[in-house]
């Protein structure tokens, strides 16, 4: 029971484990067995939801074991620094941890369709699972910055060799962004541990508001350029719509259903909760970086002439309002802009597994050629449009409420920035129909293949669509969770 | 019985599923299970409508996301206004899935259709009974969404998909203006519901130049809705939906909603006379402006879309007026006659399979009920003596001519001549003159019933609200009330002067159209004013121009700023990197003395920056 966490945090070590004893040919038993793999980690996800005590603030599960300690010789004598395994989970984290198995499973039945060196994919995926786990799990810097640096190098390989044409190009930018993203990151976090000797989320909760403000201010501005890149804010995204268009389908749904969503959880653990009189300040920056993103995003999603770079440019307009309801710093805001993350990683999950599902039929993702879709295939042509409406922020759909909560939260505080920002989601409903539109509407081509989607690729599909919808309509159930973070958050970003 | 009226929304949802789900599978069954599924809140809601007319106002509702102290709720109030929409609504949403029955028939789509049917009469029901604001906003878009469906139904006519986004984006610039008013109202008034809201403005919580804002933003949440200038472009272009549908939600339902925000945010209107001053001018403008457009358009339901946003326009203008209880009764016999002109509209062009009316012509012998029953919708439109839209017409002149603007009296009355022109210049082109040398037959009575019932609402209706049988309606809608104005009573002399417009208006129509000879007959006029009317004074073109393009133009300068500024800053970051480790790599040559310099250099520069830093001494 104590080790409840680590166990989730390693879990995907089973599926590793497992897989390297099967034989790389084999690809129907890698493939089931990989499924097998991930229901293990959900399934512990779930059981930690199961006994997750609502009411109680701080953090749960916590697991402390010394790991390594030296003592350095200070002005005032020797000082032991230790760096400890730490790990717990709080609400927040617990959502983003259901997300994460949750999208493992579902983007590893949207595998089926890689035919080529699956064993190591599949280890990739593991791999990857591994990292974004302990991101999320992790309860001092250097395990956050060990876990985080994990992602990027099974990421890169699931870019560079299982993507598209352009693959290997997409891959070098992810990484020389991501690594910059690190390595500032890295700075951050090694300056914190100098200056307060400490690592644990905690202890630094309680040493950081007597230090100076201007060095706090310091490190707001590098963890914003850290976690900008990885969320991403304009002018940092290009990387970002580079891996949507060049990676495959079910890497996309991890990437922008989980990974993205690492820079919005830094950002309100570290940035909010750590420089709370800081961020205060950034506030009104932040409000019009997150409308900046909001709208530079919905135009160029307006004129692309691909799927996925509409999808990848939405993206980015997207997490513009986790930025507009972080800035707006009161509980609508911030609620909004969690549950925004949440359901932009699964309407994107989504949408990006039905782009694989059309580059599977027809190899092509370009809008000129498709027309009439709903024709041949229906069912597909169905959840497109339900996607492309989550998208929009249709109300009984998580976008709505994530969206409504961001811009209530604004409005308090910046009215004005507000109601520019609301000039996107009319760019939104414009682009979005536009795009879906123009595939599922109008006279059948004679295509080549348009094959409905067959049971297997129903479930995925259906899953997400189903927690689209249960967010939307009964949007407490996520909220819950998050009530003793907020009742932590509040007090010290409210202003007076 | 008012505590099942939560159920009434339940089965429309119910047929949606249902319908969706095994589209394939219910077929045939399809039309029997959407019309029970609409006949059940039918009856529910007349139970409602009677136990509000016999009790109070009931509200029940329940915690859907909690914010603070402040929990959004959703739930259902009933007020006299809400009982009588969810009445209209459902009546004329289960007449409209009976005459699908017959006029859907051949489609391959029909559990589609009927799903689409059953979304859309869930979303409208639940509006009309929202708790609070947000509720109203949820629905409000669901049910832009399932018009956008319906609209699009014919997904694979270009026309349909345009028609069907436009109706969806440019409504969608009217919600934005609404969902910033709701929360601007939360954030001075510090409560999401109609109660709470209405409390603080009565009480002086919230400013005047506030109250003036968010009225004005609600509003154009209204304009968007009900196609209002300058947002009307969508409604006509809805037309290319199934005609049923029209009926239901680009006549009767849907479009009204907005009527209905402005009549349900009276209090709020009311407090602001700026506000009450733009609804007033913007529905005027919109009366005689798509009155005139009317005039000269040859598709059959091009013309009933016009005379939609005219008589929309007209509502708003008895809103704006302080005509509270015009607005409302205008709103519930528009229901009825225009839900009416639709089906019977749907019927002649099921029968000759055209929409242009210069393609039609003496129908009156071949369509030997559908006729009679156009006539009556056309009359009750026109304002004849003793039909429903008579009364509800005298009733927003005369409190237009009460509030004073006389210059929007003047417009209304204009209007009302245009009105009645246009509708016998239909009812002339297609039911006299002479005929086509083709057979039509009368359609079924399963096309026929649901027109004849609404024929004898088009006719009844109005004494409900006339003062001649001491305006029962009036006396309902203001129970439990006291902040709506009284309504006003116009001159002795205004019935008859709105008599007299309207028989002037059918005698012109007479001897413009109802004399032809010839079967084929062309426009000939092409003044430059019948040119701008039949291009709709080139809105459409001039919002082409600025918002289409505009959009592209902005997004292509973003691509250039992308392309140059963003893809440029990562190439000079590339290229950097590359620059420094080209420089790393010019050391490593393989000769000794090289990398001995370096050394050396390293060395040097170390024990340099020791002593700068620490003066030269270990602790």
């Amino acid at each position: 029971m104590n080790h409840l966490v680590s166990l989730l945090i390693f879990s995907p070590l089973v599926g590793i484990l497992l897989l390297a004893c099967i034989p790389g040919n084999r690809e129907r038993w890698l493939k089931w067995v990989a499924l097998l793999c991930t229901l293990l980690p959900l399934g512990l996800v779930f059981a930690l939801g199961m006994v997750f005590r609502l009411g109680e603030s701080g953090n749960q599960f916590a697991e402390t074991m010394s790991w390594l300690s030296y003592a350095m010789q200070g002005a005032t004598g020797t000082v032991i620094y230790a760096i400890r395994y730490e790990v717990g989970i709080n609400g927040l984290s617990l959502v983003l941890l259901m997300l994460t198995t949750l999208l493992m499973v579902l983007a590893v039945i949207a595998s089926w369709s890689i035919k080529h060196h699956v064993k190591s994919y599949f280890l990739f995926f593991f791999l990857l699972e591994l990292g974004m786990i302990g991101v999320f799990a992790a309860q001092n810097l250097f395990l956050f910055f060990i876990f985080f640096e994990l992602t990027l190098v099974p990421m890169f390989f699931l870019i560079g060799r299982y993507g598209y044409r352009d693959r290997e190009g997409a891959a070098y930018h992810f990484l020389l962004y991501n690594g910059l993203g690190s390595l500032v990151l890295l700075i951050v976090f090694v300056t914190l541990f100098m200056v307060t000797g400490t690592m644990n989320y905690a202890e630094l909760l309680a040493v950081l508001p007597s230090l100076s403000s201007s060095f706090k201010m310091g490190c707001l501005l590098a963890l914003l350029l850290a976690f900008g890149i990885k969320l991403p804010m304009v002018p940092l995204h290009s990387w970002m719509v580079k891996v949507h268009v060049e990676a495959p389908a079910p890497v996309v749904m991890l990437h922008s259903g989980v990974l993205l969503k690492i820079g919005g959880y830094g950002l309100i653990m570290f940035g909010m909760l750590f420089f709370p009189e800081e961020f205060k300040e950034l506030a009104g920056v932040l409000a019009v970086w997150g409308v900046i993103n909001v709208l530079y995003g919905a135009f160029l999603a307006l004129v692309q002439k691909d799927l996925k770079r509409v999808l990848a440019y939405s993206s980015v307009s997207h997490m513009g309002i986790v930025l507009i309801g972080l800035a707006a710093c009161n509980e609508a805001g911030i609620k909004g802009a969690i549950l925004q993350l949440l359901s932009h990683g699964l309407i994107s999950a989504l949408l990006f597994f039905l782009v694989g599902i059309l580059y599977e039929r027809n190899a092509t993702s370009q809008l000129k050629d498709y027309s009439g879709l709903a024709v041949g295939m229906p069912v597909t042509a169905g959840l497109l449009l339900a996607g492309g409406l989550a998208s929009l922020g249709l109300p009984g759909m998580s976008g709505f409420v994530s969206e409504f909560l961001a811009f209530l939260g604004l409005f308090e505080k910046m009215p004005i920035v507000a109601a520019v920002g609301t000039l996107g989601l009319i760019v939104t409903a414009a682009y979005v129909l536009r795009a879906i539109l123009a595939i599922t509407f109008g006279e059948q081509r004679s295509m080549e293949r348009a094959v409905e989607i067959n049971a297997r690729e129903r479930v995925p599909a259906f899953i997400l669509l189903a927690l689209i919808m249960l967010i939307g309509v009964f949007p407490n159930v996520v909220t819950a969770p998050l009530a003793t973070l907020l009742d932590t958050i509040l007090p010290l970003v409210r202003g007076s | 019985m008012v505590h099942y009226a939560f159920m009434i929304p339940l089965f429309p949802l119910l047929s949606f599923l249902l319908h969706l789900l095994f589209r394939k599978r219910v077929r045939s069954i399809a039309p029997i299970l959407g019309c029970i599924c609409t006949l059940v809140p039918l009856v529910l809601s007349v139970g409602v409508l009677i136990a509000r007319f016999q009790g109070t106002t009931y509200t029940k509702e329940i915690e859907w996301l909690s914010l603070g102290k402040t929990a959004i709720t959703m739930g259902v109030v009933i007020t006299p206004l809400n009982a009588m929409m969810l009445v209209i609504v459902s009546l004329v949403s289960f007449l409209v899935h009976v005459y699908s029955k017959e006029y859907m028939k051949d489609s391959e789509r029909l559990g589609t259709y009927y799903s689409y049917l059953g979304l859309f009469t869930f979303a409208m029901l639940g509006l009309v009974m929202s708790v609070n604001v947000v509720q109203l906003y949820i629905f409000w878009e669901l049910v832009g969404v399932g018009s956008f469906l319906l609209i699009g139904f014919h997904y694979t006519s270009l026309a349909a998909r345009a028609a069907a986004k436009k109706a969806f984006i440019m409504t969608r610039i009217g919600d934005v203006g609404l969902l910033i008013g709701i929360i601007l109202l939360y954030w001075k008034t510090g409560s999401f519901s109609f109660a709470a809201i209405f409390q603080s403005v009565a009480s002086g919580g919230i400013s005047q130049e506030m109250i003036t804002v968010t009225a004005l933003l609600i509003f154009v949440g209204a304009i968007g809705k009900s196609g209002q200038l300058p947002l009307h472009t969508w409604l006509p272009d809805a037309m290319e939906g199934p005609t049923p549908v029209s009926a239901l939600i680009h006549a009767a339902t849907m479009v009204a909603a907005g009527v209905y925000l402005v009549a349900i945010m009276y209090p709020l209107f009311l407090a602001s006379s700026v506000a009450m001053t733009t609804v007033a001018v913007i529905g005027g403008i919109t009366a005689i402006f798509a009155a005139s457009i009317g005039l000269v358009q040859d598709d059959l339901k091009r013309v009933l879309a016009y005379s939609t946003v005219s008589q929309l326009g007209y509502m708003m203008l008895a809103l704006g007026s302080g005509g509270y209880d015009a607005g409302v009764f205008h709103l519930m016999t528009h229901a009825f006659f225009k839900a009416l002109l639709f089906l019977a509209a749907g019927s002649v062009i099921h029968a000759v399979h055209t929409q242009n009316i210069r393609e039609m012509g003496g129908l009156w012998n071949k369509l030997k009920f559908t006729g009679p029953l156009f006539v009556v919708g056309a009359l009750s439109l026109s304002g004849f003596p003793l039909f429903a839209g008579f009364f509800s017409k005298d009733a927003i002149f005369a409190a237009v001519y009460h509030d004073g603007r006389y210059v929007l009296f003047f417009i209304a009355l204009l209007t009302a001549f245009l009105t009645s022109l246009y509708m016998f210049r239909l009812v002339f082109l297609v039911f006299f003159g002479p005929a086509a040398e083709k057979i039509y037959r009368e359609n079924s009575i399963i096309l026929l019933a649901p027109m004849v019932v609404l024929g004898i609402l088009a006719v009844v209706a109005g004494y409900i609200g006339s003062s001649w049988f001491g305006a029962p309606l009036q006396r309902f809608l203001h129970d439990g009330t006291t902040s709506l104005p009284l309504e006003a009573h116009g001159p002795v002399w205004l019935p008859y002067v709105a008599i007299l417009i309207s028989l002037a208006g059918i005698g012109v129509a007479y001897v413009r159209y109802g004399r032809r000879k010839d079967f084929h007959h062309e426009n000939t006029s092409s003044s430059p004013v019948t040119m701008l009317l039949k291009n709709k004074y080139y809105v459409d073109e001039v919002y082409g121009v600025i918002f289409v393009k505009g959009a592209a133009f902005i997004g292509t300068i973003f691509v250039f700023v992308e392309r140059y500024i963003i893809e440029g800053m990562v190439g000079t970051l590339a290229s950097t990197v590359q620059w420094l480790a080209k420089c790393g790599s010019a050391f490593q040559n393989g000769q000794v003395q090289r990398y001995g310099a370096v050394a050396i250099t390293g060395l040097a520069l170390m024990l340099l920056l020791f002593i700068v830093l620490t003066g030269g001494y270990l602790q």
